[in-house]
C-alpha cells in the first residue's frame, strides 16, 4: 500500500554503470515539509531529484511522488523544478518573462492559449524573486544571480505542491538570500513540500524541518545538532 | 516590383516566395534555438533522394520528396534523441547519402538533366498556380501548427530536460518540429531549392536575434526579414533577368542580416539592463 508522503522511496537501487549511487535507499517526506539534502560531491544529490522526476529510472525499488509513480505527467505538472545552474547559454535572446512562462505552459490544457490569469501568475513569481522590473529584459544579459532567480521563478510559478530545487542559492547574493529562504518557508507553511539540494546547507539551517544526508547509498536524517556541528553554525 | 506584378509569372512567383519567406523563420527560430540549424539542410538533401524515388516509381517529385523528407526527418530526430547526431560527422553522412542517392536515382530514371538544377536551386519563374497552391498550403499549415504549439515548443527549446521534468510530451513535440521542417523544406523546393531552403529558416532568425530581447521579438523580426528578403531577392532577379531568384532571395537575407548585426551592435552598446547578483 502506498504511503501518504509527498515523496516515497522504497528500496531504491540506482547507479551509473557499475558504481552504485543508491543501494536500498528509503525515504518518506510528509506534505508541508521543507527538507535540505546534503552530501559530498558525487553522493547523488542531483540524481535523487532526477529520480523523483522520472528523468532517471531506478534499477530496483519504487518511487512515488504526490501519490503517483515517479515521472507520471499528471504528477509532474504539480511539481516546480529548478535544475542546477542558471539555465546555460542560449543561441537566441529570451526574455525573463518567457523563461517564467515556460513554467506555466505544462499546466495548461493542450492547445489552450495563454490568458490574463497566466500572465498574472508569471508576474507574481517574478515579484517573489525580485525581478518584476526586469521581465522584458533578455535573461542572458542579466547577472548570474539574476538568471538564477529567473530559473527559480519558473519553478515557483503557479504555487506547485512540490518544489525540487537544485542548489537554489548558487550565485545569489547575501542580501537577497533571506528573502528567498523566507519565500520557501512560507510555501512549506502553506502546505507545499520543498526539497532543496545544497552542498552548502548552512544557508538553510534556520528554516528547514529536516536535513537529509546521503551516505553509502542510503538517505538518512541527521539531527539539527549534528547539522550544526557539520556546518559550524 | 510593380512591373513584376503585371505579369502572371511574377504574381505566382511573389505569392510563393512570400509564403516560404514568411513561414520559414517561424519554424527556423525553434531549430536555431535548439542548435539544430543544419537539420533543415539534412532534410533538404534527403528530399532530393525523394525526388529521385518519385521519378523512379512514376509519381510527381514533390510527393516523393514529401514522403522521404518526413520519414528522414523522423529518423534524424530519433538519432538526435539517442545522442547519435550530436556531431557534424553524422549530419555530413546524411548530406552525402541524400545527395548521392538523389543523383544516382535521377540518373537511373533518366531524369538527370537541367531540371535537377531547378530542384536544387528553385525555379520560381516556372511554377504553376497548382504549385503556388501547394506551397501556400504547406506554408500556412506550418505557420498555423507553430502558432498552436508555440508555448510548448518554446518551453522545450528553452530547456528540454526541464520541459520533460514538467510533464510536457517532449518526444512528440520534437517529432512535430522536424515534420514541420520537412513540410517547409518541400514547400520551398520550387522557390529557393532544396540546397537553399534551410537558409531561409536560419538567416532571418539570426538577423532577428540581433535586435531583440525576447524569443517572440526575434520571431517577428525574422518573419519580417524573411518576407522582405523574398520581395527584394525576387525583384532583383526579375530586373536582371539572368539571375536565379533562389540565390538572390538568400543573398538578400544575408544582406539584411549584416544590417541587423550592425544595428544590434549599436543598440547593445546603448542598452544595459540593471545588473545585480
Amino acid at each position: 500500500m502506498p504511503g501518504t508522503g509527498a515523496v516515497e522511496l522504497t528500496g531504491v537501487r540506482f547507479g551509473f554503470g557499475p558504481v552504485p549511487i543508491f543501494e536500498g535507499a528509503d525515504l518518506s517526506v510528509r506534505p508541508g515539509t521543507l527538507a535540505v539534502v546534503t552530501g559530498p560531491n558525487g553522493s547523488g544529490k542531483s540524481t535523487l531529484l532526477k529520480l523523483l522526476l522520472g528523468l532517471l529510472e531506478p534499477a530496483a525499488g519504487t518511487i512515488r511522488v504526490l501519490g503517483e509513480p515517479a515521472g507520471r505527467a499528471t504528477a509532474l505538472r504539480r511539481i516546480g523544478y529548478a535544475p542546477q545552474g542558471a539555465g546555460g547559454a542560449s543561441v537566441l535572446p529570451i526574455s525573463v518573462s518567457e523563461v517564467v512562462a515556460a513554467g506555466v505552459t505544462p499546466r495548461k490544457r493542450f492547445l489552450q492559449p495563454f490568458g490574463r490569469l497566466d500572465w498574472r501568475l508569471v508576474n507574481e513569481a517574478l515579484d517573489a524573486v525580485g525581478l518584476g522590473d526586469l521581465s522584458r529584459e533578455c535573461v542572458f544579459e542579466l547577472s548570474g544571480g539574476q538568471q538564477q532567480r529567473a530559473v527559480l521563478a519558473r519553478a515557483l510559478v503557479g504555487d506547485p505542491e512540490l518544489l525540487l530545487l537544485d542548489e537554489p542559492t548558487t550565485g545569489i547574493d547575501r542580501a537577497f538570500r533571506p528573502r528567498l529562504l523566507a519565500e520557501l518557508r512560507r510555501r512549506a507553511d502553506a502546505g507545499a513540500t520543498v526539497i532543496v539540494v545544497s552542498h552548502d546547507p548552512e544557508d538553510f539551517h534556520e528554516i528547514v524541518d529536516r536535513v537529509l544526508a546521503l551516505e553509502d547509498g542510503k538517505i538518512g536524517d541527521i539531527s539539527h545538532q549534528e547539522f550544526h556541528e557539520v556546518t559550524g553554525r | 516590383m510593380i512591373d513584376l506584378l503585371t505579369h502572371d509569372f511574377g504574381r505566382k512567383a511573389l505569392i510563393a516566395a512570400m509564403a516560404v519567406g514568411l513561414a520559414a523563420p517561424v519554424v527556423g527560430a525553434f531549430l536555431v534555438q535548439r542548435r539544430m540549424s543544419l537539420i533543415g539542410d539534412g532534410i533538404g538533401h534527403l528530399a532530393l533522394a525523394g525526388v529521385a524515388l518519385g521519378a523512379l516509381i512514376g509519381v510527381a517529385g514533390v510527393w516523393g520528396a514529401l514522403v522521404v523528407a518526413i520519414l528522414g526527418a523522423i529518423a534524424l530526430e530519433a538519432l538526435r534523441a539517442r545522442g547519435r547526431l550530436t556531431g557534424d560527422l553524422s549530419l555530413a553522412l546524411v548530406f552525402y547519402l541524400g545527395i548521392a542517392a538523389g543523383v544516382v536515382g535521377l540518373a537511373a530514371a533518366g531524369r538527370y538533366n537541367a531540371s535537377v538544377l531547378s530542384v536544387l536551386f528553385g525555379s520560381l519563374f516556372a511554377i504553376t498556380w497548382a504549385d503556388v497552391a501547394v506551397i501556400v498550403a504547406l506554408g500556412a499549415a506550418v505557420a498555423g501548427a507553430v502558432t498552436l504549439l508555440y508555448r510548448p515548443l518554446l518551453a522545450v527549446a528553452l530547456d528540454e530536460e526541464t520541459a520533460r521534468a514538467a510533464g510536457l510530451p517532449v518526444d512528440l513535440l520534437n517529432v512535430a518540429l522536424v515534420v514541420l521542417t520537412a513540410l517547409l523544406t518541400v514547400g520551398g523546393m520550387r522557390v529557393v531549392g532544396l540546397l537553399l531552403v534551410a537558409a531561409l529558416m536560419v538567416v532571418p532568425v539570426a538577423a532577428g536575434g540581433r535586435v531583440s530581447h525576447s524569443f517572440r521579438g526575434t520571431l517577428w523580426w525574422a518573419v519580417a526579414v524573411g518576407g522582405l528578403s523574398s520581395v527584394v531577392g525576387l525583384s532583383v532577379a526579375a530586373t536582371q533577368g539572368e539571375l536565379v531568384p533562389g540565390g538572390t532571395i538568400v543573398l538578400a537575407s544575408v544582406g539584411l542580416f549584416l544590417v541587423f548585426a550592425a544595428l544590434g551592435a549599436r543598440a547593445h552598446r546603448l542598452h544595459r539592463p540593471g545588473r545585480a547578483s
